[in-house]
């Protein structure tokens, strides 16, 4: 006991002898954390070398990044200045506290020249919290070798016969990650549904999520077992699979593999009329509450250049995904892009994932839900009503 | 008398780097956690918590409900097979790679410790999608060579249950046979001829002789994995229930109930206070089977 | 003559157990190796055959030219060397005293010290960021390592005083008796014979080291600041999310070099005991 004793005296004294080494804040230079390839990576940096010559930019790569921030986004010694980013999870870093709104910091209607999604999509109770640079959203491709334009579905029942017909022996009409949350939601929005509302009720129409879920079965059943990335993916560039739904990043491998990729419109529900909506991730940056306040002149500098088109139209044709600034249309590399404008047609029916924190917890209930309906084959019903109750009783706990 | 005093105040010295390792690594966590748990730090109260007392653990309480107790079922006896399995095989293999003349024991030995030197992630990895798949993993391709119909080997509880044994019984082994191999070799020869000239079988030498020899050496290792086939979260979460590539499987160890239905709320306090549950519930366990505490006396 | 002839056969065919156990337990890996030797990006390809259809090593050349690989491997081999040697430095005199010497306070110890793993570390980050913080040890090798050594400390203090207790303490006081001081008996005499357990214990280090990606993507920052395995597990999650044969190429490169060692070390595991055959 004494023993305990004297190491916990250790520790306390340690500790607070340890004291906390504060570090200068240095005015001109930035940090900026990404989770983001090599190749866009890049482009940012090189751009940025070029627009703000004086300031000493780096780009850190960080794998973990939303979890590190949530240790360290109070810490100006260990955080970045700025982070690269998704906006979903904009509500939860506002909550506790790490972001600086970026209207405060841009010249006044710098907005104005965004695509109206993107900013809706940075905006956290009435604030913007992320400068948007590009979005992505998931696609109807196929592959001209099997799925000639015209074959390509319009409704959801004409891919249904297409993939009774040519779903076989190893050979599938249609795949998806359909057991997977980003990629189920297109359906439930199709049905009218949604998974989180504005305000933060899970499933705030059961009828619509069931419907779907209910609809989706028939096509799950001609799917493979697996919901996973890995199996979609390869049947896909392997040429075993005539179609799918997936993102940007699916299109650089696919062109590598030799496939002659098609993007057609996605598909409406013949029951309502409303077409297949995917969900829209905006990638942007993000202020840190402790570089606004310690360099306020250089973060606006900072901002002040990523609003110029060009970066938008490098980032754009870096990642494969689209310009958040609607004057990057005009770029004629933009313009003659078919997979940036099929994005950009997609944008408007597309749904920004809701920036809410309570959609971190609506995730798990979601896929939780999928897999007892697709995988596991229990009752829609049953399943529903425990999806719900889960959800309502995890955002509870979230508080 | 004070050279025994003397004598204590050395053995406090030497022994003290390693202790305050341990104290600040991982005594202090638990204490830390067990401070969180009393708060309520939340994504609304990140860094302006205040002390509230014993609610998170009211709350938590809820979380022990018949989902958990079904999951403290599985992983009770996931431990316990995966343990006797382990302790059994790598016994037998570490005696088969001690008999004399066994040239090439050393390729054997680092071949099969192959499995340990891959990260966890990237083997798991490696079964879900090169073994496990539905589509194309080599076990539905076996069973296609075969003529027969192709499994979703972990899509139910039970496959999923079995699956995962085996995988965690491939990672674990390696380490296992080392630490049986070690304790094997630190036994005296001498002993062996005796009773081989008293005529005992090899039952009767291993129950009588090697047993008894290498328990204490083995003990802490022994120990240490039970805890940790207790606490098992990678190989269970990877393989069949990892957000976007779950297979449909409803085995859960306690921890990865945890973390489905407390982690996933970015409520540290009342998260922490589950985890300070759940070590009070393995203490009571360790209690009730009154683990041996050391091979000492 | 009877009798070799019996033993003949019966090694033969506990060689051909373990052949046929390797290649068993191998699978997966010989799996990824095939992956890794193919040209095409291919999941599926040629069915059962463990033998890659078409030849290449171009999948290891992206490894090795396209990542920073090489400045993985050295903060690897820095951490894992620097953590081997301050655990055995910290544990070896501690687990000594605890298997020699009585004091008080000792049992209360070592029966938490095992209680101590029971406790699920899953949130232990927290604690531990807000440990390595005021010591300005965020971002900083240093931290890793401290992390790193703290946490195998236990297995470390343990696994070593289970085998200092077998070694009879009659050597020990007959050395004593010809004069040899504490600080000799430990060198020259317990050491050698706890070689065995030494050298598991640093394997069992360097491994953990070798193999840990959560701390290491957690609180390093930068590319040129990953290890081996963080490394690798950063780029499945971006770059080789698409790219399964890079990934399998990296997977087995990483592995090669923990067997080199082990393979290496095999020497210094067997024990002292049995080649001196001090205890009869």
């Amino acid at each position: 006991m004494k023993k305990l004793c004297a190491i916990l005296l250790a520790l306390v004294l340690l500790l607070t002898l340890a004291a906390c080494g504060g570090k200068e804040t240095d005015q001109n230079s930035f940090v900026i954390w990404h989770d983001k390839e090599d190749a866009v990576a890049k482009v940012l940096e090189d751009y940025l070398k070029t627009a703000l010559p004086d300031y000493t930019i780096t780009l850190e790569k960080k794998t973990s990044l939303t979890d590190s921030l949530k240790l360290v986004g109070n810490d100006p010694s260990s955080a970045p200045d700025l982070f690269l980013f998704a906006h979903d999870k904009v509500g939860l870093f506002a909550e506790m506290g790490i972001l600086a709104p970026v209207e405060d910091l841009l010249p006044a209607g710098a907005l104005d020249a965004y695509l109206p999604m993107t900013v809706e999509a940075a905006t956290y109770k009435g604030t913007v919290y992320q400068l948007p640079l590009y979005f992505e959203t998931l696609l109807f491709l196929y592959n001209s070798k099997y799925m000639t334009p015209e074959m390509a579905p319009e409704t959801t029942e004409d891919l249904y016969a297409y993939m009774e017909a040519n779903t076989g022996r190893d050979r599938f009409g249609f795949v998806e990650q359909h057991s997977t949350a980003y990629y189920a939601a297109a359906w439930i929005h199709g049905f009218g549904g949604e998974i989180l509302s504005a305000d933060g009720t899970p499933f705030p129409d059961p009828q619509a999520v069931k419907d779907a879920l209910r609809y989706h079965q028939k096509f799950v059943a001609l799917m493979p077992g697996e919901t996973e990335y890995a199996t979609v993916n390869t049947l896909f560039l392997e040429g075993k699979a005539d179609s799918t739904i997936g993102g940007p990043w699916m299109v650089p491998s696919a062109r590598d593999a030799g496939i002659e990729l098609g993007i057609a419109p996605m598909p409406t529900v013949d029951e309502t009329g409303l077409p297949l909506a995917p969900y829209s991730g905006v990638q942007g940056v993000h202020v840190l509450t402790h570089a606004a306040k310690d360099k306020p002149e250089a973060v606006k500098a900072l901002l002040e250049a990523l609003l110029d088109p060009t970066v938008g139209v490098e980032l754009a044709l870096a990642s494969g995904c689209a310009p958040a600034r609607s004057d990057c249309y005009e770029d004629s590399a933009v313009a003659n892009d078919p997979m940036v404008q099929a994005m950009r047609t997609t944008a408007e029916i597309a749904v920004p994932m809701p920036n809410l924190p309570e959609m971190d917890v609506m995730w798990t209930v979601l896929s939780n839900l999928l897999t007892d309906v697709n995988l596991s084959g229990k009752d829609v019903d049953e399943s529903f009503d425990e999806a719900l109750a889960e959800a309502e009783n995890l955002i509870a706990n979230m508080q | 008398m004070d050279k025994k005093k003397k004598s204590v105040l050395v053995s406090y010295l030497v022994s003290a780097p390693s202790l305050t390792l341990i104290a600040l690594m991982v005594v202090f966590p638990i204490l830390y956690t067990f401070f969180i748990s009393l708060t309520n730090m939340s994504v609304y109260h990140w860094f302006d918590f205040t002390i509230i007392g014993l609610q998170n653990y009211y709350r938590a309480l809820f979380v022990f409900d018949s989902g958990f107790l079904s999951a403290l079922l599985a992983t009770v006896l996931w431990t316990a097979v995966s343990m006797l399995l382990q302790l059994v095989l790598a016994f037998l293999l570490a005696s088969a790679l001690n008999v004399p003349k066994l040239r090439p024991r050393k390729v054997y030995k680092t071949l099969l410790m192959f499995p340990w030197a891959m990260p966890g992630y990237v083997s798991i990895l490696l079964w879900k999608t090169g073994i496990f798949n539905s589509e194309f993993g080599l076990l539905n391709q076996l069973m296609e060579a075969l003529g027969r119909e192709t499994v979703r080997w972990l899509s139910t509880d039970l496959s999923a249950f079995l699956c995962c044994t085996v995988v965690n019984l491939w990672l674990a082994l390696p380490f296992m046979i080392m630490i049986m191999d070690g304790a094997l070799q630190s036994i005296d020869r001498s002993y062996y001829e005796s009773a081989i000239l008293d005529g005992a079988t090899w039952l009767e030498r291993t129950r009588y002789i090697t047993l008894p020899a290498i328990r204490p050496i083995i003990a802490p290792a022994v120990i240490i994995t039970i805890f940790t086939t207790f606490k098992q979260f990678d190989v269970v979460y990877l393989l069949t229930q990892q957000m976007g590539a779950r297979t449909g499987s409803g085995f859960h160890t306690i921890l990865t109930y945890a973390y489905e239905n407390a982690f996933v709320t970015n409520n540290y306090g009342y998260s922490s206070a589950i985890s300070i549950l759940i070590f009070l519930l393995m203490l009571a366990f360790s209690a009730r089977f009154q683990l041996r505490e050391e091979g000492d006396a | 003559m009877k009798k070799r002839m019996r033993e003949t056969l019966g090694l033969t065919a506990l060689n051909l157990f373990f052949i046929v156990l390797c290649f068993l337990t191998l699978i997966p890996i010989l799996y990824a190796l095939r992956v890794s030797l193919s040209g095409s990006n291919s999941l599926l390809s040629s069915g059962l055959s463990l033998l890659p259809e078409e030849f290449t090593l171009s999948n290891y050349l992206a490894v090795f030219t396209g990542e920073d690989i090489l400045t993985w491997f050295g903060n690897s081999i820095f951490l894992a060397a620097a953590t081997v040697a301050i655990s055995l430095a910290v544990s070896v005199p501690a687990a000594y005293c605890f298997s020699r010497r009585r004091f008080p306070g000792r049992r209360l110890v070592l029966k938490w010290l095992v209680l101590l793993n029971s406790f699920p570390a899953i949130l232990s980050m927290f604690a531990i960021y807000r440990l390595l913080r005021p010591l300005g040890l965020v971002n900083h090798r240093l931290g890793l390592i401290l992390v790193y050594t703290g946490t195998m400390a236990v297995f470390s203090l343990w696994n070593m005083k289970g085998y200092f207790d077998t070694i009879p303490l009659e050597i020990e006081e007959a050395a004593r008796m010809d004069g040899a001081t504490d600080l000799q008996v430990v060198t020259r005499i317990v050491m050698p014979l706890a070689k065995p357990s030494v050298v598991v214990t640093a394997l069992m280090v360097l491994i953990y080291v070798w193999n840990e990606y959560i701390y290491a993507t957690t609180f390093m920052t930068g590319e040129a600041n990953y290890t081996l395995a963080a490394g690798l597990y950063a780029l499945q999650a971006t770059e080789m999310r698409g790219s399964w044969p890079v990934f399998a190429a990296a997977s087995i490169v990483v592995s090669v070099p923990v067997l080199v060692i082990f393979f290496l070390c095999q020497r210094h595991m067997t024990s002292g005991l049995t080649a001196g055959g001090v205890k009869g």
